[in-house]
């Protein structure tokens, strides 16, 4: 739920500008790069005893370890920034357009917070429910939707360069990023091993649904139609007659799945700066670090609202420094255990019997 | 310092009616007895509790009548040696707790020369019988419900589930009114930690009375500022052993009607008897009216307040038209139209329920036709906020158990307010709150909102009884509230045969 909201709400108007109907392969390029990304969380979660953060210690030293978890921190700050800013702009948009960004900005952080501080299992659990009662409503939309397809969109294929499609790919990279906060929910879990097994199967279903959506978005909008909408799927959500018609528009109503799926990332967010900042100051009983995080998210979204070269900005940031360092980070990890291994044959533990 | 019962009958006497000093409702006799009546016996019991203290047919009449024909040297011997003939009596040490056995409606008898004080039965306190349930009406099913006695309230489950694992663990609650408290459970279906769980926590507290399971389950139960009860309430005797079925623990106070079930969730408040005892289809009907009524109690007003006020565009032009006529002379913004409305249907509620039986209805009437016909007449309301509060209404009287629609008729005020001000991110702000807090709270253990959370704990076997109630022979296990191990609970012919040769 998390993935799927903002890469359904937004990768349909950046493949369309960029692709056309390559759009699809640059989803098939994303989900690659994902299971890229979750086979090196998996090679590095099966040797974590504890948690992430006291594996990165034994394999890196503290201070590595520390200036890695700053980096995820920064990630999980500007995250619930960037998605705060897009949801207060959704509901200012569609649903409350003579709010503000405080007013709704700052209900939605304390919502968020209160989510976080009542613990990671009432959010599952939340999103459990959630899910069954927005995904029957999406699929029922999608279907009223195909009616207003027109095929002769999906084409031309195969017409956009190798760059473009490598760029298209790394924007479906940079919307599965947040998989990375399973690193941290290990001592969670009653079954760890099964975590990598769960991201997978997220992955192909979050591909699956964005796959569908955008090619019914494609067949109904055409190519360049959809390149000057920023949210076509809601738009279409507004066009979509239902049989009987006694709502004229849904677009207000289905604005609740991606309100509620923006939100499960915001809370995702929250909870992960805020877990990460207590792991790194020491901090036991009290929430103090969740609430320094919401503070610093409500000013990283209020910055990103007010001014369009920030947007632009954290944009440069997820391709150059994220994105990359998701992958350098895990890669080092495996590395340094690699030489450990090396360095103490035969001294391996318990993980190491299993292999 | 307790004061012990002697041989002496006069220090008894002295010592029992300085506790009971001015109270003019206890009933004391000194009698003669023994063969020649030289000896004496002092009999104490409670007005209208003890029928007939002389009467041949009482227990105490019989007792005394043997008495009389016995020389005075044997009856110490004879009341000692035969004390447990008498059904359900009980010798006390010490004169307080004598005085505690005759206040659970008994009669208390000293002898002289007897160390002990004996508690003899008789017909007790006064009580209703065995009666119609007043709430949770069923349309097929029996119609039995528990009255204020625990003792009838446990026959009554006992009656139902005749098995020797169901056991009733007895306690005492209130330092001033001492009311007896049972747990009903089957033994071999339980979680032990559950049991332990209850009885923590009724010994976690001290209050002077208890006077009724109310006050217990306020004080036992863990989230007291939520508005959904973490106990499920029952008056039916049958609904009380089916949820002992489900290996779940019933607990029943003296003087209280209302049994508590004990753990629970957010579908178990939906189901009522009568969805086992029909067939499938109308069950399975019923039941998403149900769930569909508990969602439309908390937030009909909200929505008609958010699409009428902030997203006009849903609608299509005619209703949107025909909206703005009936709403035209109506001095109030919407949101005030519907909080009167509200408030005023509340009233109504209250006074109906509050006035004896006729006037009840009467109430309705007047104030439902009379009083709600007068208001659209005068311009104060719109006739489609009285369609929608009378929906709403009827939405909560849908809703199986009182306490639980009491939390959906509360938390509509708090959609209205927030659909009011903020149209649909008003509804969604509330559904999440809602939802978040449903989502964290717990019954002893298990989520409020299981099986639709964690239904994997049980192999996804309790999703057959939400929604739908699937055909009973696809309900073959016990809820998740069952033991691991224990969870079965109907099986074929076939299949035994089948197990039986898999085992071989």
């Amino acid at each position: 739920m998390d993935i799927f909201g903002m890469s359904s709400l937004l990768l349909p108007g950046v493949f369309s500008a960029m692709t056309g109907a390559d759009g699809i392969l640059c989803l098939l390029l994303g989900m690659a790069g994902g299971a890229l990304l979750l086979w090196l969380m998996g090679a590095n979660i099966k040797h974590v005893n504890g948690d992430y953060y006291s594996y990165m210690k034994d394999m890196a030293g503290q201070v590595i370890a520390d200036v890695f978890m700053v980096f995820y921190f920064l990630y999980f700050v500007t995250l619930s920034g960037y998605v705060l800013y897009e949801l207060t702009t959704l509901t200012l948009s569609w649903m409350l357009p003579e709010g503000s960004f405080w007013g709704v900005g700052a209900v939605l952080l304390l919502l968020a917070v209160y989510g976080s501080v009542r613990g990671i299992e009432g959010r599952a659990r939340v999103y459990e429910i959630i899910f069954w009662f927005l995904g029957i409503p999406l699929i029922l939309m999608l279907l009223f939707a195909m009616p207003e397809v027109n095929s002769a969109h999906w084409t031309p294929v195969v017409a956009s360069d190798g760059l473009q499609l490598l760029s298209g790919g790394a924007w479906t990279l940079v919307f599965q990023l947040p998989f990375s906060a399973l690193l941290f929910l290990l001592p969670f879990c009653k079954k760890p091993e099964k975590m990598a097994a769960c991201g997978r199967q997220a992955l192909l279903g979050v591909t699956f649904l964005n796959a569908v959506i955008y090619l019914i978005l494609l067949g109904a909008f055409g190519q360049n139609a959809m390149g000057v909408l920023k949210r076509p799927v809601l738009t279409l959500m507004g066009m979509v007659n239902l049989p009987g018609g006694f709502f004229t528009r849904q677009d207000v109503l289905m604005t609740a799945v991606w309100f509620f799926a923006l939100f499960a990332l915001l809370n995702t967010g929250i909870f992960q700066g805020g877990l990460i900042l207590k792991e790194l100051c020491h901090e036991t009983k009290r929430n103090y670090s969740l609430y320094l995080v919401a503070v610093l998210a409500f000013f990283v979204g209020k910055g990103l609202f007010e001014h369009q070269f920030l947007s632009e900005i954290y944009e440069i940031y997820q391709f150059s420094i994220a994105l990359p360092g998701m992958f350098f980070i895990l890669l080092v990890l495996l590395l340094m255990r690699q030489v450990k291994i090396g360095a103490k044959p035969g001294k391996g533990g318990a993980s190491d019997v299993e292999e | 310092m307790p004061m012990q019962i002697t041989p002496d009958l006069q220090e008894n006497i002295k010592n029992f009616e300085e506790l009971f000093s001015d109270c003019e409702d206890i009933k004391k006799r000194k009698i003669k007895v023994g063969k020649h009546l030289k000896s004496a016996c002092y009999v104490a019991y409670i007005e209208v509790t003890v029928s007939s203290v002389d009467w041949k047919d009482s227990a105490v009449g019989k007792l005394l009548g043997t008495l009389r024909t016995m020389p005075e040297e044997e009856l110490a011997a004879y009341v000692r040696d035969n004390v447990f003939d008498i059904s359900d009596s009980k010798p006390f040490e010490t004169i307080e707790d004598a005085a505690q056995g005759m206040l659970t409606g008994d009669a208390l008898f000293f002898l002289d020369g007897y160390n002990k004080a004996l508690k003899i039965p008789d017909k007790g306190y006064p009580g209703r019988g065995v009666y119609e349930t007043e709430s949770e009406k069923v349309i097929r099913g029996s119609n039995e419900g528990f009255s204020e006695s625990i003792k009838l309230n446990t026959a009554l489950i006992r009656k139902r589930l005749r098995s020797p694992h169901v056991k009733v663990k007895e306690s005492f609650a209130g330092r001033r009114t001492n009311t007896n408290v049972d747990l009903v459970y089957l033994k071999d279906l339980i979680y032990p930690e559950i049991l332990d769980e209850i009885e923590r926590r009724l010994g976690e507290f001290e209050i002077d009375g208890t006077l009724d399971s109310g006050i217990i389950e306020q004080l036992t139960e863990r989230r007291k500022y939520s508005p959904f009860p973490q106990f499920q309430t029952t008056q039916r005797p049958d609904r009380a052993a089916m949820a002992i079925l489900e290996g779940r623990i019933v607990l029943l106070s003296d003087n209280s009607p209302v049994a508590l079930i004990l753990p629970t969730t957010y579908n178990t408040f939906i189901q009522t008897s009568d969805d086992y005892y029909s067939r499938w289809e109308i069950a399975s009907f019923t039941r998403i009216l149900r769930y569909v009524a508990s969602f439309l109690a908390m937030v009909l007003p909200g929505l008609y307040l958010a699409m009428t006020n902030f997203h006009t565009q849903l609608l299509p032009t005619d209703l949107l038209l025909s909206l703005a006529a009936s709403r035209q002379g109506v001095p109030f913004p919407a949101m005030v139209e519907v909080f009167i409305m509200e408030i005023a249907f509340e009233l109504l509620r209250e006074a109906g329920v509050r006035l004896p039986g006729a006037n009840g209805n009467t109430i309705g009437i007047v104030g439902g036709l009379i009083i709600g016909q007068a208001a659209v007449d005068a311009n104060i309301v719109s006739p489609i906020v009285v369609i929608v509060v009378a929906l709403t209404a009827l939405c909560s009287f849908a809703v199986p158990n009182e306490e639980f629609a009491t939390a959906f008729r509360i938390l509509k005020f708090m959609f209205i307010f927030l659909c009011g001000s903020l149209g649909f991110f008003g509804f969604l702000l509330g559904m999440l709150t809602v939802l978040m807090h449903l989502s964290h709270l717990e019954s002893f253990g298990i989520p409020y909102l299981a099986p639709f959370v964690g239904a994997d704990i049980n192999g996804y076997q309790d999703e057959r009884d939400t929604f739908l109630r699937l055909p009973l022979d696809f309900l073959k296990k016990r809820p998740m509230y069952t033991r691991g191990g224990a969870r079965v609970r109907l099986k074929f012919g076939q299949e035994e045969k089948r197990d039986g040769e898999g085992k071989a």
